[in-house]
């Protein structure tokens, strides 16, 4: 009786120092936030930093700016790395093994760092400028400073994510099944419909909403590459901390982008948790 | 051009149009940092420096702040790492092995600083930091790079205890070893692969974490991130370069030590529940 006592409450004080940690520094102060969002400086209750968001211009720009930027990226990042991955998984020459062994660096990479690099390289009097000055061209890229500026950033990081996240999936397809397939005279394109594509759309799924997610709340990369106005979410909300010192407005900008990054978090957590029944079955 | 592609044929020339463009996309602009970190004069239109030389590095580190948040930024990442496994193992293998009321529900709890905007988390954190006194202090940045990369130090150990058979350990225990010589001498050894990955993206993350460190460190504490965007802004290429070089070095170094644990099965697993 004892034992199964103690298996009993085992579990609960592993978990506890972690998931103590979880609600104290990251749940609490979630909640204060969405109470300080409905409230104003002095402390009553009121609607008015929701209002704020819903009829300010410069938010709703941020935000169709934010989206055009979230599903460019995520787009381009997704067929970029799919076709990366295909390759990594179905050559087997000496270049594919190389490109194989380099991809994985670059999500390792400090990102300001990646960024700071890239921006030497796309900058007006960066090294494209440069470089087609010796040939007498001069050229201004216009990618800083912008909203291509961003996504060119983005990709740099996000193409190797989500190849990395791709290309485990793939290794799940035995090169048997494509052979089997090829003999009984399929199509790539069939292929890749009836084998591939079933054994990897929840990765895509799980790589497009992390995508997507980063980019709601993205600073970094913003800050440094992109516009001024209109600016993405992430830097707005920055501005209402630290330029405006607004805390009540911050609160309730916050909470409307964790309304919007929920959305991925669902559909996220739902294609995740279809794996689990199946693998119950095994 | 022609040459190449009737000599080489359609398909392998394709290749290396892809391996150019793969490495310009991607290292071309590491490469071109590099050069420049090197740099003696380089003025507008050179494409790369007229001479090199260490200028730009007797510069960097003769600056006393900046050596400094080198220190923090080693030190911070080597805390977090170690207070992060010391917290997450346990939950971890927990997770693992056992089934117990909530046991989703506390896994999932973990995508929370993953799934949604940073920024939000941060300015959230602020607030109560500023309660509690934590504003400008290394506890106050720990707790930030700890929350970060817990969901990566929670799922992928727990992937890894599970692939450890029930078996293996009751067989230790039946031959007289107690829990904790179990876990160091059968589990740990077996779970290793994934402890470095899970750590890798712990230590790697806190070294990369700049805007957390900026809302909850300043104005006390100066991590390598967030002195690199005060260097971007008002200093020179070439002696921004030298700081993201050496900020550089240490993510280099640790890919290259523990390459044979990084491959994209082991470092997705931490993205999967």
């Amino acid at each position: 009786m004892k034992q199964k006592r103690q298996k009993t409450w085992t579990p609960y004080a592993m978990v506890l120092p972690a998931f103590a940690v979880m609600m104290l520094v990251v749940v609490l102060p979630i909640i204060n936030t969405i109470l300080q969002s409905f409230k104003t400086a002095d402390g009553t209750f009121t609607m008015a930093n929701y209002q704020y968001f819903f009829t300010s211009k410069e938010a709703f720009q941020s935000l169709i700016f934010t989206a055009i930027e979230a599903f460019s990226t995520m787009i381009l990042a997704i067929i970029f790395s799919f076709l990366l991955a295909l390759y990594l998984r179905f050559s087997k020459s000496k270049i594919s093994k190389l490109i194989g062994r380099l991809y994985l660096l670059p999500r390792f990479i400090p990102g300001i760092v990646a960024v700071y690099a890239v921006m030497n390289i796309i900058k007006d009097s960066g090294f494209i400028n440069r470089f087609l000055q010796l040939f007498g061209i001069v050229y201004k890229p216009g990618l800083l400073y912008d909203i291509k500026g961003i996504i060119l950033c983005n990709l740099w990081f996000n193409i190797p994510f989500s190849a990395m996240l791709l290309s485990a999936a793939l290794s799940a397809v035995a090169d048997s099944y494509v052979e089997s397939a090829r003999d009984a005279g399929c199509s790539y394109w069939k292929i890749f419909q009836k084998i591939i594509w079933p054994l990897v759309y929840k990765d895509v799924i799980v790589a497009a909403t992390f995508i997507l997610m980063g980019q709601i709340g993205a600073f970094t990369i913003p800050y440094l590459t992109g516009p001024n106005n209109p600016k993405m979410l992430g830097i707005l909300l920055y501005q209402q901390v630290n330029t405006y010192l607004d805390y009540q407005k911050a609160a309730a900008l916050s909470v409307l982008m964790f309304l919007l990054c929920l959305g991925g978090a669902v559909v996220y957590i739902k294609s995740n948790m279809k794996e689990e029944v199946w693998e119950k079955g095994r | 051009m022609k040459r190449l592609y009737y000599g080489l044929g359609k398909r392998k020339f394709a290749e290396w149009i892809l391996l150019a463009v793969f490495v310009l996309f991607f290292y071309g602009p590491l490469f071109n940092m590099l050069t420049l970190s090197f740099a003696g004069k380089y003025e507008y239109p050179d494409v790369i420096p007229q001479t090199y030389g260490l200028k730009w590095w007797d510069y960097i580190l003769s600056k006393g702040q900046m050596l400094e948040s080198i220190t923090t930024s080693l030190l911070l990442a080597v805390v977090v790492t170690v207070i992060s496994l010391l917290i997450c193992l346990p939950a971890a293998y927990a997770i693992a092995r056992y089934q117990f009321k909530g046991r989703s529900f506390v896994r999932l709890s973990f995508l929370l600083t993953n799934a949604f905007p940073k920024m939000g988390i941060y300015t959230a954190m602020a607030v109560i930091f500023y309660k509690l006194n934590l504003i400008g202090t290394f506890t106050g940045v720990v707790l930030v790079h700890v929350v970060n990369t817990m969901m990566f130090m929670v799922w992928i150990p727990s992937g890894a205890f599970r692939t450890v058979h029930i078996q293996q350990e009751e067989s230790a225990r039946d031959a007289g070893a107690s829990a904790l010589q179990v876990f160091f001498k059968i589990t740990m050894p077996m779970a290793w692969p994934g402890i470095v990955v899970a750590s890798l993206y712990t230590f790697l993350g806190s070294m990369e974490e700049a805007q957390g460190s900026l809302l909850i460190g300043l104005p006390n504490i100066h991590t390598m991130p967030s002195e690199l965007y005060g260097i971007i802004m008002s200093f020179p290429d070439t002696a921004g370069a030298v700081f993201a070089v050496i900020l550089l070095i240490p993510s280099v170094l640790l890919l290259i030590v523990f390459r044979k644990y990084l491959s994209a099965e082991a470092l997705s697993s931490g993205f999967k529940m």
